[in-house]
C-alpha cells in the first residue's frame, strides 16, 4: 500500500507529507527545504524551472516566471479578482475559449491548473525520491472559500501531474485535523491564517463525522510580505535619516535591506530587541556608507499595527458572520509563518479570551493535516491504537530527598524502565522505595503514589548492594513498582491504579507550579546532589585511611582528617559554595594520596596489584553514583 | 439438541477467538516491523541530521564572512594599504580553510553560465556578451547548495 501525499498547495509557498507509523511528518524536498516556492518558470531554451530555482532566476525572466497562479485557478476572466490581480502580476493573462484564465509562459498559453500542476509534480518528483517509492495518491488542500470551480481545477492539477486526487480538503479543516480537533465533537473553532500573501479567517463546527465550514473571510492580499515590505521602507528612511543617502533604486542595496529586515523580523519574535548591523551598504563620493541601528520589538509592532488590527477587524467580522459571538468559539488554531510574531498572538488571545493553538510550525500545519486526512483514508491513523501519554513524571525518592524520574513525563504508555541503585550507608538491611510523580526537583514538592520497603539486604559497604527499580505502566494506565535486590533475589512490588487519574486541572497545577519553581528547584537539587557528593567523598577518603592506615603517610593522614572535618563543617552549613569548595579541597588532596598510593603499589611486588587498582575505581565509581547507580535514601533516615 | 446448540456456539467462540488472536497479532507483527524500519529510516534521517546540523551556523558566519571581504574590497588599492590588503586575504583564506573542515565550499562561477540551481539573479545589465557576476558568494555544504551564489547578469 502506497503512501498518500498530503499537500498544502499554497500562493506563495506549499509544502507536503506523509504519515509514518500513525504519525504525519514533513517531506523536504530535493533541495533539503521543507517548504517549496508556488513559483514556476519556463526560461529561453524551453528548461522547466520550479520553486526556488524558478524564484532565483525571477529578475532575469519576469514575464515567464509565474507566481501566485493559485489566484487564478478555476477563476472567470472577468471575476473581479482577476481583474484585480491582472494589474498586479508581471506575466501575461487573459480570457480563454470558455471564459476561463490563460497563463503566458514563453510562447504557450496554459490553464492556471497547468501551472500548478508543475508545481504537484516536482512535489511529486521530490517526494518519490526522498521516500525511494511511487506516489500515486494525494490529498490536496484548498482555502475554505473555494468554489466547486476551483476546487475542480485544482484537483484537475493533480491529475495532470500523474496524481489521483483522493480528496481535496479545506486548508483549515486540515489544519483542525494536524490539532486532532476532529474528535471536540460539537466545537465551534476558528482557523486564523496568515500567510505570506493572503489572510483567511474560518470558522468551522465538528460534527459527528464532518467538519463543517460555517464562514469563511479575510483579506486575498494581506500577509507577511505587506509587513516586510513596511520594515524595509522604515528601513530606508532610517539610512536617509542618518546618511543623507536615498537608495531605495539601488537593487543591490535593497537586496541587503529586504534579508536583513527578514531576519530582524524573525529575530524579534523570540527577542525584544535586535541590532541592525549592515556594513559597506553602498557607497559615494564620500566613501563607504554603513549602517547599523536598534530595532525594538516595540518599533516593529507600532510599524504594522494597522495591518495586525485589520486582521482582527476581519476575524470579529466573520465570526459574526457565521453567528456567532466571540466567546462561543471553543477553539483558535494559528496557521501561517506570519502567527509567529508575538503581537499577533496576543491580539488574537485577547479577541477569543483564550490561548490558540500555536505548538505545530504554523508553516507546515495543514500539510500535516492533509497527510492525516490520507492516514485516516487509509487507516494507518487507527482511533483504536491511539496511545496515551502519561501526564506527569514518574520516579522514586533517593539520597537527599531528591525526585530521581523514572518515567518521563508525555511518555508513551505502555512502557517500561528499570534502574539499579543501591545503599546509602554500611549494612543498610533495607531500602523504602517512595514512589512520586510531579515535575518538581525535590521529593517533597510531588505527589506521594505509594511506598514500599525492600528488606533483607545482607551486610555490605555502601553503593555495593544492587537494588534493581523498575516502572511499569501497562496500557490501562496501571502502574507497577517492582524492586529487587539482584544478590539475593528478593523482591517487593506496589501496584498503582489510575495513577493518571488526576484532573485536567490537577495536571496543569502541577506542571505549572514546577515552571514557577524551576530556578528553587535545580538551586535545591544542586545543593542536595552536593551534598550527597561530599558525604561520598568523606566516606572513600574515611575508608581509604582505614584501609591502607600503614602506608600513609601521617601528615597526608592529617591533611585528609582536616580537609574531611573542613567539609564535614561546610555540609552543616547548606552553603552550596563553601560544600563545593571543600569537596574540591578534599577531592585534591585524597586523589594525590591516593595517587602516591597506586605508586607504593605499583613500585612494591609485594601488593597484590588488583587491591591498589581497585580503590580508585571504587572512588569513581562512587562519585558517578547519580549518573547510573544511585543511592537509595536508607530506610532508616525515614523512622 | 441444546448442547448441540451450545457446542455450535462455543465453536464458533472459539473460532471467533482464534480469528481475532491471529488479527491481532498480525497487527503487532506490522506495528513491530513498522517500528523496525522507522528505526532504520530515523537512522538514517539522523546521520543526514549530523552531516548539515551546523548549516544555520554556517549560513550566519558566510554572512560575517560577506562583511570581511567587502571591508578588503574597499581597501585603497595602494602601496600604503599593501599589508593591510594582505591580512585581509591570509585571515580569509584560513577561514575558507575551517569552512573546509565541514564540508562547505565556495561555489566558483569562473566561466560559469546562469544556472538557478546555484546562483540567485539580482540584477541584470544590458551589455554585450553574455555573463555573470558575482555580488554574493555562495557556498556548498557535502555538495548541498547552502547559500546560491548572488551574480548580476550581463546580456
Amino acid at each position: 500500500m502506497g503512501k498518500i501525499l498530503g499537500i498544502d498547495l499554497g500562493t506563495t509557498n506549499s509544502a507536503m507529507a506523509v504519515v509514518e507509523i500513525g504519525q504525519p511528518r514533513i517531506l523536504e524536498n530535493k533541495e533539503g527545504i521543507r517548504t517549496t516556492p508556488s513559483v514556476v518558470a519556463v526560461g529561453k531554451n524551453g528548461e522547466r524551472y520550479v520553486g526556488v530555482t524558478a524564484k532565483r532566476q525571477a529578475v532575469t525572466n519576469p514575464a515567464n516566471t509565474i507566481y501566485s497562479v493559485k489566484r487564478l485557478i478555476g477563476r472567470r476572466f472577468n471575476d473581479p479578482e482577476v481583474q484585480r490581480d491582472k494589474k498586479l502580476l508581471p506575466y501575461e493573462i487573459k480570457e480563454g475559449a470558455h471564459g476561463d484564465v490563460e497563463v503566458k509562459i514563453g510562447d504557450k498559453w496554459h490553464k492556471p491548473a497547468e501551472v500548478s500542476a508543475m508545481i504537484l509534480q516536482k512535489l511529486k518528483t521530490d517526494a518519490e525520491d526522498k521516500l525511494g517509492e511511487k506516489i500515486t495518491e494525494a490529498i490536496i488542500t484548498v482555502p475554505a472559500y473555494f468554489d466547486d470551480a476551483q476546487r475542480k481545477a485544482t484537483k484537475d492539477a493533480g491529475e495532470i501531474a500523474g496524481l489521483t486526487v483522493k480528496r481535496v480538503i479545506n486548508e483549515p479543516t486540515a489544519a483542525a485535523l494536524a490539532y486532532g480537533l476532529n474528535k471536540k465533537k460539537d466545537e465551534k473553532i476558528v482557523v486564523y491564517d496568515f500567510g505570506g500573501g493572503t489572510f483567511d479567517i474560518s470558522v468551522l463546527e465538528i460534527g459527528d463525522d464532518t467538519i463543517e465550514v460555517k464562514g469563511t473571510g479575510g483579506d486575498t492580499h494581506l500577509g507577511g510580505d505587506d509587513i516586510d515590505q513596511k520594515i524595509i521602507q522604515h528601513l530606508l528612511e532610517e539610512f536617509k535619516k542618518e546618511q543623507g543617502v536615498d537608495i531605495s533604486k539601488d537593487q543591490l542595496a535593497v537586496q541587503r535591506l529586504k534579508d536583513a529586515a527578514e531576519k530582524a523580523k524573525h529575530e524579534l519574535s523570540t527577542t525584544l530587541q535586535t541590532e541592525i548591523n549592515i556594513p559597506f551598504l553602498t557607497a559615494d563620493a564620500g566613501g563607504a556608507k554603513h549602517f547599523s541601528m536598534t530595532f525594538t520589538r516595540a518599533k516593529l509592532e507600532s510599524l504594522v499595527k494597522d495591518l495586525v488590527d485589520r486582521s482582527i477587524e476581519l476575524t470579529k467580522k466573520t465570526v459574526e458572520g457565521a453567528g456567532y459571538k466571540m466567546s462561543d468559539i471553543n477553539e483558535v488554531v494559528m496557521v501561517g509563518g506570519q502567527t509567529r510574531m508575538p503581537l499577533i498572538v496576543e491580539e488574537v488571545k485577547k479577541l477569543f479570551g483564550k490561548d490558540p493553538h500555536k505548538d505545530i510550525n504554523p508553516d507546515e500545519v495543514v500539510a500535516l493535516g492533509a497527510a492525516i486526512q490520507g492516514g485516516i483514508m487509509q487507516g494507518q491513523v487507527r482511533d483504536v491504537l491511539l496511545l496515551d501519554v502519561t501526564p506527569l513524571s514518574l520516579g522514586i525518592e533517593t539520597l537527599g530527598q531528591v525526585f530521581t524520574k523514572m518515567i518521563e513525563k508525555n511518555t508513551t504508555v505502555p512502557v517500561s524502565k528499570s534502574q539499579v541503585f543501591s545503599t546509602a550507608a554500611d549494612n543498610q538491611p533495607s531500602v523504602e522505595i517512595h514512589v512520586l510523580q510531579g515535575e518538581r526537583a525535590m521529593a517533597h514538592d510531588n505527589k506521594t503514589l505509594g511506598r514500599f520497603i525492600l528488606d533483607g539486604i545482607p551486610p555490605a559497604p555502601r553503593g555495593v548492594p544492587q537494588v534493581e527499580v523498575s516502572f511499569d505502566i501497562d496500557a490501562n494506565g496501571i502502574l507497577n513498582v517492582k524492586a529487587k535486590d539482584k544478590g539475593t533475589g528478593k523482591e517487593q512490588s506496589v501496584r498503582i491504579e489510575g495513577s493518571s487519574g488526576l484532573t485536567d486541572e490537577e495536571k496543569k497545577k502541577m506542571t505549572a507550579d514546577a515552571e514557577q519553581h524551576a530556578a528553587e528547584d535545580a538551586k535545591r537539587k544542586e545543593l542536595a546532589e552536593t551534598k550527597n557528593l561530599a558525604e561520598t567523598m568523606i566516606y572513600t577518603t574515611e575508608k581509604m585511611v582505614k584501609e591502607n592506615d600503614a602506608k600513609i603517610k601521617e601528615e597526608d593522614k592529617e591533611e585528609l582528617k582536616v580537609a574531611g572535618e573542613k567539609l564535614k563543617v561546610g555540609l552543616k552549613s547548606d552553603n552550596l559554595e563553601e560544600i563545593k569548595k571543600a569537596v574540591e579541597e578534599l577531592s585534591k588532596v585524597a586523589q594525590r594520596v591516593g595517587a602516591s598510593l597506586y605508586e607504593a603499589g605499583k613500585a612494591d611486588p609485594s601488593t597484590s596489584s588488583g587491591q591498589a587498582a581497585e580503590e580508585p575505581q571504587k572512588a569513581s565509581a562512587s562519585a558517578e553514583a547519580s549518573a547510573d547507580k544511585e543511592e537509595v535514601k536508607p530506610e532508616e533516615e525515614n523512622k | 439438541m441444546t448442547d448441540e446448540k451450545e457446542n455450535e456456539q462455543l465453536n464458533n467462540d472459539a473460532e471467533e477467538c482464534k480469528r481475532q488472536a491471529e488479527e491481532y497479532l498480525n497487527n503487532w507483527k506490522r506495528e513491530r516491523a513498522d517500528f523496525v524500519n522507522y528505526k532504520k529510516d530515523e537512522a538514517k534521517r539522523m546521520e543526514e541530521f549530523l552531516k548539515f546540523s551546523n548549516e544555520g551556523m554556517i549560513i550566519q558566519l558566510a554572512d560575517v564572512i560577506d562583511v570581511i571581504e567587502a571591508a578588503r574590497s574597499n581597501l585603497p588599492d595602494t602601496r600604503e594599504f599593501k599589508e593591510w590588503a594582505d591580512g585581509f586575504d591570509r585571515s580569509l583564506h584560513k577561514l575558507e580553510d575551517f569552512l573546509k573542515k565541514f564540508g562547505v565550499e565556495k561555489i566558483n562561477i569562473e566561466r560559469a553560465k546562469f544556472d538557478p540551481s546555484m546562483h540567485e539573479a539580482v540584477e541584470i545589465q544590458d551589455k554585450d556578451g553574455e555573463k555573470i557576476e558575482e555580488i554574493r558568494p555562495g557556498y556548498t555544504m557535502h555538495g548541498k547548495v547552502i547559500r546560491p551564489v548572488r551574480v548580476r547578469i550581463i546580456r
